[in-house]
């Protein structure tokens, strides 16, 4: 048997489907984030991660999503975008990410008991430190620095916001488990409480657990929705004909959100670890101990796959069969993003019924900036992140109303 | 060619992808975990194809109905 360290990189659909679905593969992304992401679902590997997957997934079915998507989120949209609607301008990564947190907030069980701008924003701040923690790998600044930072952020938000939250939930189960008739929300915060002993959790990793759900919920979306504007106000530019379809046609805009999902997945690259030797279908062989950086920025924009304009935006295009339009960008196998239906919906198929299909939070959100008007601010032009290595927008000025 | 398509019960993680998506076909047992609905009808082999495609944890299992073979759906 031969261990190795050496790194081989995935750059073709086949390879990359293929090594998601290999049970011999670990997941190494988050191998620098510990300080966020030990222990936490997407780290989890073989029956550990099957046996707390089968328990969130029951909050992350279409049932639940459809409540969310058709019941809670547009007034939640409406309610954050309405001060800046007012103001005439927002600063679209500020927005996103408070958007998108008030959103993630409700999945993740964080209650915000004062309901005050002050308090959401202090919510915000923590998050931002625990976004850190899950991509310190391409961090560009000092990350030992930065993990006692964010170790530090974990205990202050935990006593400010979880504890609160895990003592009105606990009381609510307690409740429920002596007959009452009581309401429990229906959380990832919650459902680790039924189901703590049965998972053998500890407050640790209860802790890391919701922080996770919280960023990930809140992050992924955030910088989705900044990308899509961003492409859809390129895109118009091009094709005025489609200003109408960005602001009534939610399948149409649901095709733009895919397609800025598969030019910018969340992470521009996959990593799995070799448990033991692995051959893919191709006949590539991973030794045990290699390392698998899956490289999504390039087999998303496959052009055998995708035609010869793979790298541009295009939500008119039609992939082939087996290939979703938003391409690997959520992973694929049992790491599969749990909240892909959430964030992006399901893939509308022909005969589709738009009435009852799900367009997923993203695409609600962007149509909803479209329809109150949403445009560059011709003097203040977007400016990318340079404190990560990751393509973020740093801040993305924009005009809003008529 | 006909294809039959099961649950491997302990691949499965209670995604309900397929309970979703043909819950004339799939239902949860009381664990959460899928299984077929007793006495469906035999769903074609383009739907099989894609429920299969479909399930992240490639616990939905399709075989030829002939050999008991089973297909490797991609």
């Amino acid at each position: 048997m031969t261990v190795t360290d050496e790194t081989i990189v995935l750059r073709t659909f086949a390879d990359a489907k293929d090594a998601y679905r290999a049970k011999d593969l670990r997941q190494s992304l988050y191998d620098e984030g510990e300080v966020v992401m030990d222990g936490v679902l997407v780290n989890l590997h073989g029956d550990e991660h099957r046996n707390r997957r089968r328990v969130e997934n029951r909050m992350f079915r279409r049932d639940v999503f459809d409540q969310y998507e058709r019941a809670l989120f547009p007034a939640v949209t409406e309610r954050t975008v309405a001060p800046h609607l007012a103001a005439g301008k927002v600063d679209l990564v500020q927005l996103g990410h408070e958007l998108m947190l008030n959103l993630a907030a409700l999945t993740a069980g964080i209650d915000r008991p004062k309901g005050t701008a002050e308090e959401t924003a202090r919510l915000g701040e923590y998050n931002a430190k625990f976004i850190q923690g899950a991509t310190l790998a391409h961090s560009t600044g000092d990350k030992d620095a930065q993990r006692v930072v964010i170790a530090q952020a974990l205990d202050d938000w935990d006593a400010e916001f979880l504890a609160p939250s895990v003592e009105r939930r606990r009381e609510l189960l307690d409740r429920e488990a002596a007959g009452e008739d009581v309401d429990v929300p229906r959380d990832v915060l919650a459902t680790l409480l039924r189901h703590r002993d049965e998972l053998d959790l500890d407050d640790a990793v209860i802790r890391r657990e919701v922080a996770f759900f919280l960023l990930a919920g809140a992050h992924t979306s955030a910088t989705a929705f900044v990308r899509a504007i961003d492409h859809i106000l390129g895109w118009l530019e091009r094709h005025p004909e489609d200003a109408a379809a960005v602001r009534e046609d939610a399948l149409f805009m649901q095709r733009c959100v895919h397609e800025t999902v598969r030019l910018n997945p969340s992470s521009p690259t996959g990593r799995r670890r070799a448990l033991a030797p692995v051959t893919l279908r191709s006949g590539v062989h991973i030794p045990q101990g290699a390392t698998v950086v899956i490289d999504l920025q390039v087999l998303n924009r496959d052009p055998e796959l995708f035609g010869p304009d793979a790298a541009e935006f295009n939500p008119n295009r039609t992939p082939p069969p087996g290939v979703a339009p938003f391409g690997l960008s959520f992973g694929a196998g049992v790491h599969v993003c749990i909240g892909q239906d959430l964030a992006a919906g399901v893939v509308a198929r022909p005969g589709t019924d738009p009435d009852t299909h799900l367009y997923g939070l993203v695409t609600g959100a962007v149509q909803h900036m479209f329809g109150v008007g949403v445009r560059r601010d011709p003097d203040d032009p977007p400016q990318r992140d340079a404190a990560t290595a990751r393509p973020y927008w740093g801040t993305y000025p924009v005009l809003l109303g008529e | 060619m006909a294809y039959r398509i099961s649950v491997d019960h302990d691949a499965c993680m209670s995604s309900g992808k397929c309970v979703a998506d043909a819950p004339e076909l799939f239902r949860f047992d009381d664990d959460e975990i899928a299984e077929p609905v007793p006495g469906a009808p035999a769903p074609s082999d383009g739907r099989i194809v894609d429920l299969a495609r479909n399930c992240p944890s490639g616990a939905l299992v399709v075989t030829d109905a002939e050999t008991g073979d089973e297909v490797d759906v991609g």
